[in-house]
């Protein structure tokens, strides 16, 4: 069987979302357990905090990925189109602000 | 907690945890919105970091639609100020049901040609399908309904809280000429992105707590692991089914969300 080889990109975003994935799950999943053995320590908060922090920032470290991969194949149209997607969600940060 | 009711058609489960939360624990809906951003964005990211590598993925088409996703999650909030709630619950039922018909009308017509070498566009796909044990090639259709279905399914992404393939995945099935395989793995790859701009707003206002996200999301990593399995080891007509049924119980849950 001939499957078409996977590009560069579909697996370099596998690996940022795996790695994104496992560091945020493992945190939520310590800090739960701190928080539910009665150490409402602040380590347990910041342990989560992280935790959410990592998981928010693995669609955008996602996207920031892409737009580097497609500007050295030098794919204009989609750096452009990616670089709007990270505005858009540099929008959001502003409006959280607001 | 939480019931993990991640399922692996593209869609990210909120439209289940949302109605859950809010109807039978009593968040406020602004919580149980961020609750579930937060749950999409977990699951799009081990769904998709588990499907990278098997081309069912179309990063092109799915970046493309980005824009109209994350375009329309930032204008939700403006969406919510000129539109009712409830105004909003009751038009997502009808539409709901109208696609879930439209898709059981279709349910034995099959978008892919089995011939790998035909042309498939700059926006088209090819992947190795099970089924007909082949690679199997797909053009897309009709990009304008398809770029306009993810504004809508962005825009109503922050409000409800939900990721939006309950709108694009029967949309680019039905009329954009996607195989529905092809269809859930975009889309689940492109609501983590839409999530993030929504939660991202929840979070700066103090309405994604941490401590109620974790539980949430742990749940819904769990199921939407079992989801994976049973997506990829079910035949497309029953997931056309699983998929129509899911539009037609969801439009119920959102008319008596709209009546409250």
């Amino acid at each position: 069987m001939n499957r078409p080889s996977p590009a560069r990109l579909e697996v370099m975003i596998g690996e940022v979302l795996r790695f994104g994935t496992m560091a945020s799950s493992a945190l939520f999943a310590i800090g739960l357990v701190m928080v539910l053995a009665g150490y409402q320590s602040r380590l347990a908060q910041a342990l989560l905090q992280a935790a959410l922090i990592i998981l928010l920032a693995t669609p955008a470290t996602r996207v920031i990925v892409s737009i580097i991969e497609y500007f050295r194949e030098r794919d204009w149209m989609f750096v452009v189109l990616t670089l709007v997607v990270l505005a858009a969600l540099a929008g959001s940060v502003v409006a959280s602000h607001l | 907690m939480a019931g993990a009711l991640g399922v692996a058609l593209g869609l990210g489960g909120g439209i289940f945890l949302v109605p859950f939360l809010t109807l039978a624990l009593g968040f406020p809906l602004k919580s149980a919105a961020a609750i579930s951003l937060s749950t999409v964005i977990a699951t799009s990211s081990s769904v998709s970091a588990r499907r990278a590598g098997n081309q069912l993925i179309n990063l092109r088409f799915g970046m493309t639609l980005e824009v109209a996703t994350t375009a329309g999650s930032l204008l939700g909030g403006i969406t919510a100020q000129l539109v009712a709630e409830s105004t909003l619950e009751r038009l997502f039922g009808v539409v709901a049901v109208a696609v879930a018909f439209v898709m059981l009308g279709r349910i034995n017509r099959r978008n892919v040609m089995v011939d790998p070498t035909v042309d498939t566009g700059r926006l088209g796909g090819r992947f190795h399908e099970a089924e007909s044990g082949g690679v199997v090639a797909y053009r897309i259709k009709r990009l304008p309904l398809a770029l306009f279905a993810s504004f809508i399914a962005g825009n109503v992404s922050s409000l409800l809280g939900i990721g939006g393939g309950i709108i694009k995945v029967p949309v680019l099935n039905a009329w954009c000429g996607m195989p529905l395989r092809a269809a859930a793995a975009t889309s689940a790859l492109m609501i983590g992105v839409t999530a993030t701009g929504g939660a991202i707003i929840y979070y700066g206002h103090g309405d994604l707590r941490p401590l109620l996200a974790a539980p949430a999301v742990l749940g819904v990593q769990a199921g939407s692991w079992a989801g994976t399995h049973i997506a990829e080891n079910a035949s497309v007509k029953w997931l056309k089914l699983l998929m129509s049924a899911l539009l037609l119980v969801v439009s119920v849950l959102m008319f008596v969300r709209s009546l409250r």
